[in-house]
Parts: structure tokens; C-alpha cells; sequence
């Protein structure tokens, strides 16, 4: 399966998830912010993406919860470089670069992008 | 529950699928001035099946609560002296929560079909039922001849 196409099934998936129109569900769309997912969409788009690529998704992820408990990680409300190392570890298919310019930890939700799940598909398929 | 919409199961296997039935009758007030059973009801009937059905098929101890519904369609409607017929298919299951497919029928007639997502709330958010809450759910259950061993 090529790019476009896991783009395209990826956008059909979070589209359904959150009723959206397939075209609003572009590469860069964040899913909170752009397309105003909640929490329970997390796990809607979870199901959908198993049952479209026909993929198991281990629970914390693709979508981790509570991810910055220890306080290592965050200092007044920043992400730390010890946080931000966790973070590429924990989400090796996301891209830092924007956040890291900003890392305030209110800000880790926009992490969350379609591209985001491109990118995560394609490390669970074959091949 | 608070409001059982089920009379009876007919089946109920975990992981896999729910079967139950739901008698509409005159005896309902509201049906005595509506011309149809309210679909919304119809609904909720299959939501009861679905809640049980997800409730034996995941984390032991956990509370279930509905996280939403998808592609509801209500193609006909039911009156009184119906008997609806709801399956409920569980499609996905993870640990936190089941994707399931339902639908509604009155002898082969659709009355309802939807799509819909129950949530395993974490024991942090919602502590487990308390021995009396379990209690009154086995009774209910025993009601609703769900087999004992199911539940």
C-alpha cells in the first residue's frame, strides 16, 4: 500500500470517527484543535483504523494516557529535554520539531495530527 | 439500568454477540398517545443489549457507560402487540472499550439499526460495582434469564 492510499483510508477513518467531511481531514489537521476531537474520539478513531487496516493497536500506543507523570519530564509547565527524549521514545512516528521550538505541555495534544497517524499506520503494516 | 427496555434474553456469548427481545404492549402510557413506539426507545433497547454484552466480555469489575452512537437508522416503527427482536454484534473489543453493531427487528422487519461504542470506565474514574449493586444486577439478570454462568 502506498502513501496516498494509507492517507486516503486514514482520512476515511477520521472522518467516520468524527463526522467530518474527508476534505477538512487534511495531512497537517490536528485532531483536537482543527477537527475538535474529544476524548471518546481517541478510541473511536482506534477502532476505526483497526478495522480498516485490519491491524491490532496496543492500548497507550498510539494515543498514550497520562504520559507525563513523573516530574522529570515536565518543569512549570514545560516539557524538559529528559521529557522531550521520552516523548521521541514513546512516539517514534511523531514529529517533534514544531513542538520542541515550544514545548509548553499544553501544547503536546497538537502533536496529535492526521499525519501523525500516516505515519503510525505505516510502521503497523507489512512490509 | 433504571429503566429496563429488554424482556428477555435469548442469548448472550461473550466476545461475540447478544440476542434479546422487547415486548411492546398498550400498558405503556406513552403509547396511548403516540401512534408508534419512539424509536429513541428502540434504541436504548439495543444500547441494554450491547451494555451487557460488553459488560461479560471485558475487564472484570469494570463499569461500562455508553461513549457514543454511530449510524443510527430507524427504517420503520414498532406498535403495540410487536415483538422486537435486537442483536447486537460486538465488532472490536480493546481494553478500553467494545465497537458494536446492532439491529432491531419486528418478524424480519427493521426497525432500527445503529452502530455504537461502550466505554470500560478505569478503576481511578469509576471504583467497581459494590456487593450490593451486584447483587441487584444478578437479580435483574436472573429476570431477564440471562444464563447464570454469563454473568
Amino acid at each position: 500500500m502506498d502513501d496516498k492510499e494509507v492517507f486516503e483510508k486514514v482520512q476515511k477513518c477520521v472522518a467516520t470517527a468524527l463526522g467530518r467531511d474527508e476534505e477538512e481531514v487534511t495531512m497537517e489537521a490536528v485532531l483536537s484543535k482543527d477537527l475538535e476531537a474529544e476524548s471518546i474520539d481517541y478510541l473511536d478513531i482506534t477502532f476505526q483504523l483497526e478495522k480498516a487496516f485490519n491491524i491490532k493497536i496496543e492500548k497507550d500506543e498510539l494515543f498514550p494516557q497520562k504520559i507525563f507523570q513523573d516530574e522529570r519530564y515536565v518543569k512549570n509547565g514545560v516539557v524538559t529535554e529528559e521529557g522531550l527524549k521520552f516523548l521521541g521514545e514513546r512516539l517514534p512516528f511523531a514529529d517533534l520539531s514544531e513542538f520542541a521550538k515550544d514545548p509548553k505541555v499544553t501544547r503536546v495534544p497538537d502533536i496529535f495530527t492526521v499525519g501523525l497517524l500516516v505515519n503510525y499506520v505505516k510502521t503497523k503494516l507489512p512490509g | 439500568m433504571r429503566y429496563v427496555l429488554i424482556d428477555r434474553f435469548l442469548e448472550l456469548k461473550r466476545g461475540e454477540r447478544a440476542r434479546a427481545v422487547k415486548c411492546v404492549t398498550l400498558g405503556e402510557p406513552f403509547l396511548q398517545e403516540l401512534d408508534g413506539y419512539p424509536s429513541a426507545l428502540v434504541l436504548e433497547s439495543m444500547l441494554q443489549v450491547g451494555g451487557a454484552l460488553a459488560r461479560v466480555s471485558g475487564p472484570a469489575g469494570a463499569r461500562t457507560v455508553l461513549g457514543k452512537v454511530d449510524r443510527a437508522d430507524f427504517p420503520s416503527v414498532a406498535a403495540p402487540g410487536d415483538r422486537i427482536e435486537v442483536e447486537v454484534e460486538l465488532i472490536l473489543s480493546r481494553p478500553e472499550g467494545t465497537l458494536c453493531k446492532a439491529s432491531a427487528t419486528v418478524e424480519g422487519r427493521v426497525v432500527g439499526t445503529a452502530e455504537f461504542m461502550i466505554v470500560y470506565l478505569p478503576p481511578d474514574m469509576a471504583p467497581p460495582p459494590t456487593p450490593e449493586e451486584e447483587e441487584r444486577r444478578r437479580r435483574l439478570m436472573r429476570a431477564l434469564k440471562v444464563p447464570l454462568e454469563e454473568v
